[in-house]
């Protein structure tokens, strides 16, 4: 059933990177994405090349000057578990664990799951849609329920990963090591619109992966919430969700990182509804400001506009509870 | 000859008793050998090519390169004169396609078959198949499908059965007598069945004789059907479907991939493994049909039903099939006009099979619906407006029933569901709203014959209970052998259980329409029973006393007082023949009275308004089956039940791409069935037993299906409870529940 391909297991990074910029080469950490694309026939490799065996890929620590390094091996229930991070990150922690199942939380790795490729029903189906270098969206005319309000273009994909809209709220970065060396860059950053390519969902060039994830020590004051709504108890992705983070000074909002996820092909910064916020008493005013802010640019089609009445109700129950 | 008519239980031992499955362990450890856990020497394995689109005629099948792959040993595809099978039966005993019809009908449907030596090099090779294609029109959308324009997938259109057309009184008259007359469209989406055990068959041949480890709900269907198509003696086609991972109505019957792993068996002289892969099964073997209904109900201001007036249309998908949805229209409550006219139109998606309730949660979802909208209307209690529409007779066959306990279940339930303070109480501030919602239901048909039975009593005083009835995963063999323990007194540990096996058990139909119990188990009472007249007929003569004045308690049989007294082991006869056979048949079914079981569900939801989500947060389900027969296997039916039906209320519906005609959600984790997390702890189940000694002689009348029947609409009835908006199109997801909350909003 799966095509045969050569299997590299690296003892370290530099061999890692070695083997993956072999041309149709793709890394294997958890497996639970990859396995699944190459069952289905969904990506093809002719190598492939675990980073299981890389030991300083794993754990969650404090970084030499201040701050988290999360290793791109550390599990999703590991995350979701861990006590080494302060409460501040409590958003990340939520995210990691509204994740999937517990199975699949336990393989699945936070690397894998900022690179895991889209869920979109079309793209995992029999269908030779743009992003399988196909001509056309099947769900712009089709069944796009699940499909993106913001961010949008020739291809209408949401990015699946709940633990990046967390991520990005604390403006984590990622360490990427490749063919031309180790390179750190925002999260921010990391991910890839249609609007620039419709065949890749991030920056990573061809040798390239993961290494760690580093997020800054978190301002006093500080509190974050993430939210997933999924039509289903577990074992689902997000309708949509959001990652909110809010620096308080009495009841006034100094600062907040609003990023949404399941409503957009990267994860989504609410900045409209992020200044509709800040210097305001956070209270019923400022939050129905702040919810109606976060959709004045929604763009849903077909069958997604619930989502822009989700995303609100989302932010206003979130914010709701932090106030 | 057996007594068809022994005395009813009084007081029993071991019966209705919380026994443990008598096959937990093997099933729960591993152990126990399922169809696909099957390996025999020289096995080789199919993999089936489906055609990908809705409608198509296959032009051109080039197998070569397929065939030239490693590990590969045949084909079968339209071109072999031995797959010239007919298919899919059509009105006036015509069939409408064959084995691999080259006119395809579905995205899904069978084109050709591979065998090889492993699993993997037959998916392979199925890619190699190069399959020519002329695509043809469709339309997905089954309400239009049945217009004059549409595109017809058979011959004379896409009707797939002559309608159904039910007067009962006149409709006209009883809606004149209303004092409220509502009319609503209601609309249910495919629910597909998702056994965790796939589908799928092994077959190997010996000489002439063929034998089929298949995983289903009826060996003997099976076996006649094959035997039919294969045109071979019943004698020489022996049919095994021992350990099962449930069915809910897609394995009632002979599938496609049995009678092609049957074919390549023969043609390579080889056993044959054919087992459909998960996304398969989401595409051609069967699920409930989506349905459009329109119902219009008269009502007087005392809430007595005036008339009812039903016009459904139901999918049936590629072939012809019926999908009625009218049955509880007719017959749930009573009301003297009425009106059903119902049809079911062919599109081209995987075709629809019996699922655990045919019909019947499509039309309780229109039906109950509309009760607790009347209710509201009129300003009665719902529970009160269905108390006033009992209905102690079956008015479809215009019968006293033998038992009904819907008043019982709904003012009991009532009590124990707290629903008049559950009504009573705040919907809740803010964005977080409770409600609460009934619904009632009754299945269409009670347990019957035909069932044989054997019971075989060993010198050593063990016993085989020896039946045909499967087991899906309900119970079957512990309740059975429950009853064999309760008439002979001997321990459930030795007894020894044969079933469902065309070789060695005795015919039965097959395990579905909530009816095995209810034909099953009188069929192993009787032959239990005539065990025991024999044993005592036998001590009788060697004590020289009265048969009558003995009573066997194991394997002791005694006099009044404990004497005179012998063993079993201790009988003549027995010892020189060393068994004695018992036979039970099921006795036929009251001809003065109808039988059928009957439920009522109560729900409590909490509704999130600001995100859309819809919790159950507490259930109970009150059901009239007639007696208990184990009380853990009986609570497992209803959780089953309830979870199925909260499934179809919130999540589970096949999505279809209407541009290209084919399944977006054909996996495990687009397609919704709910997880642990979906179904609360608090799920209650009261079961109320009126001692109905005249529906058969075990007094049981059938669960599997009333379990679910009621569950999606009393999930409904809360939710407008909750929010009063109605949603009548399920599932009740999110993205309906904020569109409808934002429409009333304005």
């Amino acid at each position: 059933m799966l095509r045969k391909f050569s299997y590299v297991r690296a003892s370290s990074i530099k061999e890692a990177v070695t083997a993956a910029a072999r041309p149709g080469a793709r890394i294997l950490a958890g497996g639970t994405d990859l396995l699944v694309c190459l069952r289905n026939g969904i990506l093809a490799a002719e190598t492939v090349v675990s980073i299981n065996g890389i030991k300083e890929l794993k754990g969650i620590g404090p970084k030499p000057g201040g701050g988290f390094r999360i290793g791109a091996l550390t599990t999703l229930t590991e995350i979701a578990e861990n006590k080494q991070l302060p409460e501040n990150y409590t958003a990340l922690a939520q995210a990691a664990a509204a994740a999937a199942s517990p199975q699949l939380r336990n393989q699945g790795t936070i690397g894998g799951n900022l690179c895991q490729r889209p869920r979109c029903w079309y793209f995992r189906g029999d269908f030779q849609c743009l992003r399988k270098s196909g001509d056309q969206c099947f769900a712009m005319s089709g069944e796009n329920q699940n499909h993106a309000i913001f961010g949008w273009d020739r291809c209408a994909m949401v990015h699946p990963s709940d633990t990046a809209a967390a991520l990005v709220a604390f403006d984590a970065k990622v360490t990427i090591a490749g063919p031309k060396g180790v390179r750190t860059i925002p999260l921010a950053s990391f991910f890839v619109l249609p609007k620039e390519s419709v065949l890749k969902e991030n920056v990573l060039a061809p040798g390239e992966f993961i290494t760690e994830v580093s997020l800054d020590a978190p301002r006093p004051g500080t509190r974050s919430v993430y939210r997933k709504v999924r039509e289903r108890g577990a074992f689902d992705f997000a309708l949509a969700g959001a990652a909110v983070v809010l620096t308080k000074s009495a009841d006034t909002v100094q600062s907040a990182r609003i990023v949404l996820s399941g409503v957009a092909p990267a994860p989504w910064r609410a900045a409209a509804a992020e200044q509709a916020l800040a210097g305001k008493r956070l209270g019923d005013e400022s939050i129905a400001a702040a919810a109606a802010a976060a959709v004045k640019d929604a763009n849903p089609f077909g069958d997604n506009e619930f989502k822009v009445a989700l995303v609100r109700g989302i932010l206003e129950e979130v914010l709701s509870g932090m106030a | 000859m057996p007594d068809a008519t022994p005395k009813p239980w009084g007081e029993t031992t071991i019966v209705g008793k919380p026994i443990p499955r008598v096959d937990g362990d093997e099933r729960l450890s591993g152990k126990a050998t399922y169809s696909l856990d099957l390996y025999l020497p020289d096995m080789l394995y199919g993999a089936t090519v489906r055609c990908p689109y809705p409608h198509a005629n296959v032009k051109k099948v080039d197998l070569s390169e397929a065939l030239r792959m490693p590990g590969v040993r045949a084909a079968l595809s339209d071109a072999d004169k031995e797959a010239n099978i007919p298919w899919y039966g059509a009105p006036g005993g015509r069939s409408a396609s064959r084995l691999f019809d080259t006119h395809c009908r579905f995205a899904g449907e069978e084109v050709a078959v591979i065998v090889a030596e492993t699993q993997q090099q037959a998916w392979d090779a199925v890619r190699q198949v190069r399959v020519e294609y002329e695509q043809l029109k469709f339309t997905t959308d089954f309400e239009a499908a049945l217009k004059s324009d549409a595109p017809p997938l058979h011959d004379g259109g896409n009707l797939a059965a002559n309608p159904v057309n039910v007067t009962r009184g006149d409709v006209a008259k009883g809606f004149a007598e209303a004092d409220l007359v509502l009319e609503e469209t209601y609309r249910t989406p495919t629910q597909i069945h998702t056994p965790l055990e796939t589908f799928g068959s092994v077959a190997k041949w010996d000489g002439d004789e063929l034998t089929v480890w298949d995983t289903t709900q009826g060996v003997f269907p099976v076996q006649n059907s094959l035997a039919n198509l294969l045109k071979m003696p019943l004698s020489k086609v022996r049919v095994i479907g021992h350990y099962m991972g449930g069915g809910f109505g897609a394995k009632l019957s002979l599938s496609k991939y049995t009678v092609m792993a049957a074919l390549l068996a023969r043609k390579t002289s080889r056993p044959v493994k054919l087992f459909l892969t998960r996304e398969e099964s989401f595409l051609c073997v069967g699920n409930r049909p989506a349905h459009a209904m329109t119902l219009k109900a008269g009502v007087k201001k005392d809430g007595t039903l005036t008339a009812l007036e039903f016009t459904g249309v139901g999918e049936v998908g590629g072939y012809p099939g019926g999908s009625n949805a009218g049955y509880q229209v007719q017959d749930l409550w009573k009301c003297p006009n009425i009106h059903v006219v119902e049809r079911s139109a062919m599109t081209p998606m995987g075709p629809a099979r019996a699922f655990r309730a045919p019909g019947f949660p499509q039309g309780n979802w229109a039906l109950e619906q509309m009760m607790d909208a009347l209710a509201e209307k009129l300003g009665m209690d719902p529970i009160d407006l269905r108390l006033k529409n009992y209905s102690p007779m079956c008015q479809v066959e215009q019968k006293p029933y033998t038992s009904a306990g819907i008043p019982q279940l709904l003012t009991e339930g009532a009590k124990a569901f707290g629903w008049a303070e559950a009504r009573a109480r705040a919907k809740g501030k803010g964005p977080l709203l409770r409600g609460v919602g009934v619904a009632s239901g009754m299945w269409g048909s009670p347990g019957r014959p035909p069932s044989t039975a054997i019971v075989r009593y060993y010198l050593d005083g063990s016993v085989n209970l020896n039946m045909g009835a499967a087991d899906l995963g309900t119970g079957t063999k512990t309740v059975m052998a429950q009853v064999v323990s309760e008439e002979l007194g001997v321990p459930l540990e030795r007894i020894g259980i044969e079933w469902a096996d065309t070789g060695t058990t005795q015919y039965t139909s097959a395990s579905g329409g909530s009816k095995t119990v209810a034909s099953d188990s009188p069929a192993v009472r009787a032959a239990a029973l005539d065990v025991k007249r024999q044993l005592l007929a036998l001590a009788a003569e060697q004590l020289k006393v009265p048969a009558e004045s003995l009573t066997l308690k194991d394997t002791e049989i005694s006099g009044p007082g404990g004497s005179p007294k012998v063993t079993t082991r201790e009988l003549r006869t027995l010892q020189t023949q060393q068994v004695l056979v018992g036979v039970g048949i099921r006795g036929p079914n009251p001809t003065d009275k109808s039988v059928r079981p009957f439920s009522t569900h109560f729900a409590e939801v909490e509704v999130n308004t600001r995100t859309g989500e819809v919790r159950v947060v507490r259930m109970l389900a009150m059901h009239d089956s007639g007696r208990v027969m184990n009380a853990a296997t009986f609570a497992n039916q209803c959780l089953g039940g309830m979870t199925q039906g909260i499934g179809y209320a919130t999540t589970e519906r096949r999505v279809v791409d209407s541009n290209t005609g084919t399944m977006v959600n054909s996996n495990w984790y687009d397609y919704k069935i709910p997880t642990s997390k979906d179904i609360p702890p608090d799920l209650d189940v009261m079961p109320i037993d009126l001692h109905d000694h005249e529906c058969d002689t075990t007094s049981t009348k059938g669960l599997g299906e009333p379990a679910t029947i009621p569950v999606a609409t009393a999930v409904a009835n809360a939710f407008y409870n909750a929010t009063g908006v109605r949603i009548k199109e399920g599932p009740i997801t999110p993205a309906k529940v904020l569109m409808a909350l934002a429409q009333r909003k304005g």
